[in-house]
């Protein structure tokens, strides 16, 4: 069981990472952190982003956000895999070989995780001198970082799962994939912080589940963990753990 | 009773009883109560009008879909009960193409090596002979997405054989593939079934059948309904008919035709009702009839008293496609099989 789940993982890291998606999970970040980031900060000046009890830079702050959004970015390969397993026999001919849905369900979700906590780890890497100064690491905050890390790979893998398995047309897909994910990244509290917004967009920022994911990560980050923080990772849980089940009922019913 | 089922069931390397697939209540039966075995180290294969079933059936024998009904022994194992262990030793060409997209020919090859957990040096040494059998050397370096459709499915059953397997299911495997390609693939399979390997084959082209397979059953709305070897089948099916076929130096007039026609129904006996003659284009004619030794020789006569010249005769059973067709398009057959539904093929 582990040995053929082992396998499909390798294989889904094989068959899914290309030389695009490389650029596409590390360079898109370097330029929200290194050029959104300092091209904002004049016009922002000294003002700083209060988080918890902590007030930090608006660079910190895009950082670390960026490192949820990173994991989103790199666990919607998940659909691509689905998508292309799919339109490509590859996801028939897997069933014929050694493995089985549930292999095949299991290896997905373990690729997912791997490349979400992956893809957040390049921008902890790259990101970290602007942050350094505000980071505060401590066993807890960690766990808490690594948690909305996973959980939010797989509810973002999971629904990238279901948008493929579900849609027929590639540009129905395409269209439908890069919209909702436009609506993740920029309704959310990735790039600029909820509090102090209308109350229409706020309320759009707290039904898009990547403002629990940041939120969590960078609380988890700073260790500025509070009640509030608490009640987001139990929506974000449930929210993961109800997307992830339509997702394998998704992948089970998926005609062969 | 058991006991002999048993025995059949280690007998044979496919053993299917009874089997039935209905996609959903109300629906006709895809597949409808079929029986047949499968002898180790033989090509089985499995012919059959669009939709008539085979699909179906190969998918059920391949795990991808579930019987609604009846049994399936696979290496004397049941396949419902057994289903990691026979996929173990069993390869699939499918009809539909299967490909990693974004790999060259080479390490897509290596990957699904790696897939049927071969060691690298094993992976290495069965990717060159595979390149160099299938003639596929000269894409090694080229991605997936850039193969045309044939390459694509030349790599796609190549790839196949880069895993030890006991049984393979071949599934239209040469649709797209150049005549030299597919007469290459045939070849290699006939190798393969040589040296113990058993292959399960569905085609819509009667010459690659007649070619390769030891055994055919031809399924027709979801029921056998017509099994043996291929020359079996011919004698059976064709019902001893045999065509001459003349070709003349002069251009054939109404009233020879005439003539010919009336010489045949003189000779005609109560069998002889498929009796028929073509004509082909302005100098050949071809005769279908039951007693070709016994009419030939009137035939000649009429040539040489109409003082026509002959260039070409030959006299011929019918093709596999020709007896393949007055199965499928046999109504009579067909009406008698739906009309008696308790009735089960047996092969």
């Amino acid at each position: 069981m582990i040995g053929s789940i082992l396998l499909l993982v390798y294989r889904n890291l094989v068959a899914a990472i290309d030389k695009i998606f490389l650029v596409w999970i590390v360079a898109f970040p370097i330029v929200y952190i290194f050029v959104v980031g300092y091209s904002y900060s004049p016009l922002i000046g000294d003002q700083s982003i209060k988080i918890g009890t902590l007030s930090v830079t608006y660079t910190s702050f895009l950082t670390a956000g960026m490192i949820g959004f990173n994991a989103m970015n790199g666990s919607s390969v998940a659909g691509s895999i689905v998508w292309n397993d799919k339109r490509n026999g590859m996801f028939q001919q897997l069933l014929v070989m050694r493995f089985s849905k549930v292999h095949y369900i299991i290896g997905n979700l373990v690729t997912i995780i791997l490349i979400g906590l992956a893809s957040a780890g390049i921008i902890i890497l790259i990101g970290f001198p602007t942050m350094s100064e505000d980071i505060n690491i401590t066993l807890w905050g960690i766990s808490y970082t690594v948690y909305a890390l996973v959980i939010g790979s797989i509810f973002f893998g999971s629904f990238a799962i279901i948008l493929s398995t579900k849609i027929r047309s590639s540009e129905t897909h395409s269209v439908i994939n890069n919209g909702l994910f436009l609506f993740f990244s920029f309704a959310s509290s990735a790039f600029y912080p909820a509090h102090g917004l209308p109350v229409p967009l706020s309320a759009a920022f707290y039904i898009n589940p990547l403002t629990y994911i940041v939120d969590i990560s960078r609380a988890g980050i700073f260790s500025q963990i509070d009640a509030f923080t608490n009640i987001e990772v139990l929506i974000i849980s449930i929210l993961a753990a109800t997307v992830f089940m339509i997702a394998t009922r998704s992948m089970v019913n998926m005609k062969v | 009773m058991r006991t002999m089922l048993s025995k059949i069931q280690n007998e044979y390397c496919i053993s299917v009883s009874n089997l039935k697939k209905q996609y959903g209540k109300n629906i006709a039966y895809a597949v409808n109560d079929i029986t047949f075995n499968v002898e180790y180290g033989t090509v089985f294969g499995f012919l059959g009008p669009n939709g008539a079933g085979k699909t179906t059936t190969l998918r059920i024998l391949t795990t991808l879909l579930r019987p609604s009904y009846g049994s399936i022994y696979v290496f004397g194992k049941d396949l419902t009960k057994n289903q990691l262990e026979i996929k173990k030793r069993i390869g699939v060409v499918s009809q539909n193409p299967s490909f990693e997209t974004n790999l060259t020919v080479e390490r897509a090859l290596d990957l699904y090596g790696m897939l049927w957990g071969l060691n690298k040096k094993i992976r290495k040494e069965k990717i060159n002979e595979i390149l160099n059998t299938f003639d596929l050397e000269s894409l090694r370096n080229v991605k997936n997405d850039e193969l045309s459709i044939g390459q694509r499915r030349r790599v796609q059953v190549a790839r196949e054989f880069i895993h030890e397997m006991d049984l393979l299911f071949l599934d239209e495997p040469t649709v797209g593939l150049d005549p030299s390609a597919r007469r290459l693939l045939l070849d290699y399979i006939k190798n393969q079934v040589k040296m113990g390997l058993t292959v399960f084959f569905t085609t819509h082209i009667m010459e690659e059948a007649e070619y390769l397979c030891d055994k055919i059953a031809i399924i027709d709305r979801g029921k056998i309904t017509a099994f043996d070897t291929p020359t079996g089948l011919k004698q059976k099916h064709g019902k001893g008919a045999k065509t001459i076929e003349l070709t003349f130096k002069d251009i054939l007039g109404k009233s020879f035709i005439q003539l010919l026609n009336t010489t045949i129904s003189k000779k005609q006996d109560s069998d002889n009702s498929n009796s028929y003659i073509d004509l082909n284009g302005t100098h050949t004619v071809t005769i279908t009839v039951n007693n070709a030794e016994e009419i030939i020789s009137d035939v000649l006569k009429l040539v040489y008293e109409n003082g026509l010249e002959i260039e070409s005769i030959s006299i011929n059973r019918p093709s596999l496609e020709e007896v393949f067709l007055s199965i499928v398009n046999n109504d009579d057959l067909r009406n008698k099989q739906s009309n008696d539904g308790e009735r089960t093929t047996k092969c």
